[in-house]
């Protein structure tokens, strides 16, 4: 719900960073820091506000030697990873029952259009009073955003199967099953990677925020707890972790979607472009 | 005391919706094999509610046969609803919200003081403060301005206004606007608004930078207000009284140990807070007293009334213990 960019990869085969744009990004990342470092020490905001880099880091250093700090990852990477199984099973078991029993899709089409721009965080209240501040609240959101970014790629997928592969296939006198399984799966399963990348991400913005405005346990609830005790720098440390862990989470998705996909074409690249 | 009028409006639109889903755990509490009974409690992580995590520590909520969980929400927002819908057997509540629960006929009961004012003038757990080279000399002289408090419509805007009138000034032109206490500081430093009313920590943080203190507006509603309360459902009340008795006396006897050892309140702060060493030095503790002040609470509801805070006075019978 935050993305929009849609990248399915481009035919021609996905190039791989060089050690060239890893410098590149290395002393982009270098030169923010430096900024951070450098716009408190300067005086143009106040350090009160916007603590340097090397406070943050300090605050930093402090948070990873806590326990509890351990346990509050552990919490938000639980709620992030069940709730994104949950939204994947449940997304593709979905699409590809509506696409596949005839009628469900038209029979569906408008509840799905009505339910999929609900933002997730307008159950909030629902949430509260069904689960309070439990690991379940932190999974109804979670859940509720990841699988529409799911069932929709996979929907679109299922729609892209090849006519004649299929008639092909039934000629053949494949069942069902067989035809689900070597036509349908491999036609959607570009899509459905990307439907599960997207949904990692909208799944940690949304186990973030439950824990923040919620309060269920995790590294949101100690964000908010550092920033209603003025813990500034504490507060930076901690987004600085929910940001790496964003980072780790779309590469982590990135690697599984080349592996899964090495033999399609966007990613195999063409012999002969 | 963040948020706790919108939680308060979400028990009233949803306290249906969550009778209808038939919301199975409300009020039954499990025992367990040593005979404690296990109860969920629904506070917020600050400064107020140090003397429930002191007590658990100290063993007196064991002592009275209950295995204390600690629920920290953020803000009122998940606790009213929680309670109300039986997430949590007890929760932790600024007195106006309750009130204003109680007008519009949540079923919530107080069972125990919760915290209370100091009482004392300039040496409060809140205040109403401006940058130090303000205009503003005392509370009569926010007529006109630009006045931050964490919620409109609850405790912090009716009392503040009390604070101008008895100053003399006129309580209805004072303009609020709605900001979270931590951000209090900074709005006041860019000058985006010209007072704030904050409490501890956020109040140790602005008088560091160098502010004053122009208003004691908890002094101003009452000697001894009793700024929050602990709270239960109704039907708990009902069904468990013994449940609640053991909850109330246990709480009481942590608010009165609270009291008696303000160290260790700074201390078990830093497990659950995260408020610097150099802030938990210097803010003023609030006080604990074992009982609400009733007829602190009677004046708030005056007030609240004047203000259009309910639109039926409230049942303090109904709702203090």
């Amino acid at each position: 719900m935050t993305r929009t960019a849609v990248k399915t990869g481009t035919p021609g085969g996905a190039r791989r960073p060089g050690p060239g744009n890893a410098l590149l990004g290395l002393a982009g990342l270098g030169g923010f820091l430096a900024l951070v470092e450098a716009l408190p020490r300067l005086g143009l905001v106040s350090p009160d506000y916007l603590p340097p880099t090397s406070t943050i880091a300090a605050a930093l250093a402090r948070e990873v030697s806590d326990v509890a700090f351990w346990t509050a990852l552990g919490d938000t990477l639980t709620g992030w990873a069940l709730g994104l199984l949950i939204a994947t099973v449940a997304g593709i078991a979905a699409g590809v029952l509506i696409t596949v029993v005839p009628y469900l899709r038209e029979a569906t089409a408008s509840t799905v259009e009505f339910l999929r721009p609900i933002p997730s965080v307008a159950l909030i209240p629902l949430a509260v009073l069904l689960f309070g501040t439990d690991l379940r609240s932190t999974l109804l959101l979670v859940v509720y955003a990841a699988f529409w970014q799911v069932l929709v790629q996979v929907l679109y997928g299922v729609q892209d199967l090849d006519p004649v592969a299929e008639e092909t296939a039934r000629s053949y006198g494949l069942g069902t099953w067989a035809r689900i399984r070597h036509v349908l799966w491999p036609t959607a399963l570009p899509y459905v990677m990307t439907g599960v990348r997207l949904a990692a991400a909208v799944a940690l913005v949304l186990a973030i925020t439950a824990e923040l405005i919620i309060g269920t346990p995790g590294l949101g609830s100690r964000i908010a707890v550092a920033q209603t005790s003025h813990a500034v720098p504490d507060m930076y440390a901690l987004v600085a972790v929910t940001g790496l862990i964003g980072v780790l989470i779309n590469l982590g998705a990135r690697a599984v979607e080349r592996r899964s996909l090495a033999w399609h074409q966007s990613v195999r690249g063409e012999v002969t472009p | 005391m963040r948020r706790l009028s919108a939680g308060v409006a979400a028990v009233a639109l949803l306290t249906l919706t969550a009778t209808a889903c038939g919301s199975s755990d409300s009020g039954s509490s499990g025992k367990s094999s040593d005979g404690t009974t296990a109860v969920k409690v629904g506070v917020i992580p600050i400064v107020d509610v140090a003397p429930i995590y002191l007590g658990e520590k100290q063993g007196f909520y064991k002592k009275h046969g209950l295995d204390l969980t600690l629920e920290s929400g953020q803000g009122g927002a998940a606790i009213v609803p929680g309670v109300a819908s039986g997430q949590f057997q007890f929760g932790f509540s600024n007195t106006t919200s309750l009130l204003i629960a109680q007008s519009q006929n949540v079923p919530v009961r107080a069972v125990a003081n919760g915290v209370t004012s100091t009482g004392k003038e300039n040496a409060d757990v809140g205040g109403v403060v401006v940058k130090g080279d303000s205009p503003i000399k005392s509370a009569k002289d926010l007529a006109g301005k630009k006045v931050a408090v964490n919620t409109l419509k609850n405790i912090g805007d009716t009392s503040v206004r009390e604070s101008v009138r008895k100053d003399g000034g006129d309580p209805e032109k004072v303009q609020f606007v709605e900001l979270a206490f931590d951000q209090m500081p900074a709005a006041l430093q860019a000058g985006q608004v010209d007072a704030a009313w904050v409490v501890e920590p956020s109040l140790a943080v602005v008088k560091g930078q160098g502010g004053r203190v122009v208003a004691s507006n908890f002094v101003d509603v009452s000697p001894d207000l009793t700024i929050a309360l602990y709270f239960t459902s109704d039907k708990l009340a009902q069904q468990d009284p013994e449940l609640v008795k053991k909850f109330a006396d246990a709480t009481r006897e942590s608010l009165a140990y609270a009291n008696n050892h303000p160290d260790e309140v700074r201390e078990i702060l830093s497990t659950y807070t995260k408020i610097p060493q150099k802030t938990l030095d210097a803010m003023t503790l609030p006080s604990w007293p074992e009982e609400p002040n009733r007829a602190s609470i009677e004046r708030l509801g005056e007030l609240g009334q004047k203000d259009g805070l309910f639109e039926k006075a409230p049942d303090l019978d109904k709702l203090l213990p």
